[in-house]
């Protein structure tokens, strides 16, 4: 279960990722109807919805905590768990496409066997992919487990992910 | 108010328009059961147990979320809503693990006497025995997933009347469950002030005070109602 071991806030905050789903708290007005959209930039973004980044929405649309659960479970869109115990995002919006993105996700193919949205057999790295993760500035993008990686190339990505899977 | 005209189980009633069919029938003496409604706060429909027929409807409708209409034609105690009731009731029995015997609301369970009032005399439906936690984190009570009916009571009065909002439902289908906060042990919720509501709320003896013995326990679920009464009337 990877449902609780997270980024502590401080670390939340600096996540680009966090400003996605930020942004689209604005855009929303804060409205507590809006809930099911801004989960489904938070998943898109995450690949699932850690808990402290459900906190966060909670806090920010001041909704009862056990409602935004409610809904999260009720949905199978939604996961509240990792897929994988170490998950690679690679951003395929414009500026990382441009910049190689997929190369990335060719190379991953190649070492691991695993397209966007898959994991392997034995659980351990998952892949997927998001639209611009507001990161632009850093393509191309990745983002490993918590750490967003910048300017990175296939190789470097293969050796990092190596390097997480020995590891745990 | 303006009145209109109803006939239910072959009586003509003069009765106020805006009114549910489930309080038209308690005001004239005309018993409905219910589980999930509770005087006061809001009906959601949820046990299935007030339904009742009405003349050119051609399925049941529930007493407690259905507005009484002019001209309807009401029946409360039809064999077929005696049969969906007796069904219903073994539903709830084999959802969960009901062992009466052991259990602190025994002789004083809601659940139990709506066995009786259906004469549910054995359980036609094979025991789901799912796998259930007892939740004792919180200091004072404990809640028992092994005999919650899902009437969400509990999950209505802590939003509405204590505005606390600390329960709620989580999953689908048999795989439901009553959450405080974030599937946060009771005892650890940030939203639960244990006031001590959902306990009285709470039909069967899935939520109850520590400090009571077996068969002992007394809920007071009139109380919120009256306290409803009561704030409103401060108004
Ligand atoms: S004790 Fe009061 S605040 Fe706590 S869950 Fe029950 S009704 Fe809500
Ligand atoms: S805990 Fe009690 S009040 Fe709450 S849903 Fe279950 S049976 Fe109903
Ligand atoms: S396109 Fe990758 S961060 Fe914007
Ligand atoms: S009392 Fe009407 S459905 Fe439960």
């Amino acid at each position: 279960m990877k449902t609780e071991t997270l980024t502590s806030d401080a670390d939340l905050a600096k996540d680009p990722r966090i400003k996605l789903i930020s942004a689209k708290i604005k855009k929303e007005n804060f409205k507590p109807d809006a809930l099911i959209e801004i989960l489904h930039t938070a998943q898109n973004a995450y690949g699932y919805l850690p808990m402290n980044v459900l906190k966060y929405i909670t806090k920010q649309l001041h909704l009862p905590p056990s409602r935004v659960y409610s809904t999260v479970t009720f949905y199978h869109f939604f996961s509240l768990k990792s897929k994988g115990d170490h998950t690679c995002l690679v951003c395929t919006g414009t500026a990382c496409y441009v910049k190689g993105a997929q190369a990335i996700l060719n190379e991953i193919e190649k070492q691991f066997s695993l397209k966007p949205g898959q994991v392997t057999a034995d659980n351990k790295l998952g892949i997927s992919v998001a639209r611009c993760i507001g990161a632009c500035g850093l393509a191309p993008a990745v983002v490993l487990d918590d750490e967003v990686l910048a300017k990175v190339n296939a190789e470097e990505i293969v050796n990092k992910i190596n390097a997480k899977i020995v590891e745990s | 108010m303006a009145k209109i005209s109803v006939n239910i189980d072959e009586k003509n009633l003069e009765v106020e328009v805006g009114k549910t069919i489930l309080e038209v029938c308690r005001e004239n003496g005309i018993e409905i059961l219910t589980m999930c409604h509770l005087k006061g706060i809001s009906d959601v429909g949820a046990c299935r147990l007030c339904l009742v027929e009405i003349e050119g409807v051609n399925k049941l409708l529930s007493a407690c979320t259905t507005k009484i209409a002019a001209n309807m034609i009401i029946r409360t105690k039809t064999e077929k809503i005696k049969r969906y009731q007796r069904i219903t009731s073994e539903l709830f029995f084999a959802e969960r693990n009901h062992v009466c015997s052991v259990c602190v609301a025994n002789g004083k369970c809601d659940l139990q006497k709506l066995g009786y009032k259906t004469e549910m005399d054995h359980i036609r439906y094979p025991y789901l025995f799912p796998e259930c936690e007892v939740d004792t984190s919180h200091p004072w009570y404990v809640l028992d997933h092994n005999r919650c009916i899902m009437c969400t009571r509990c999950v209505r009065v802590c939003a509405e009347v204590e505005g606390a909002h600390n329960w709620n439902v989580m999953n689908r289908g048999n795989k439901v469950r009553i959450i405080s906060d974030f599937n946060t042990p009771w005892g650890e919720s940030e939203t639960c002030t244990s006031c001590g509501k959902c306990v009285h709320a709470c039909p069967t003896g899935a939520i109850w005070p520590k400090a009571i013995v077996q068969g002992q326990l007394e809920k007071k679920p009139e109380m919120i109602t009256e306290l409803i009464e009561k704030r409103k009337m401060n108004l």
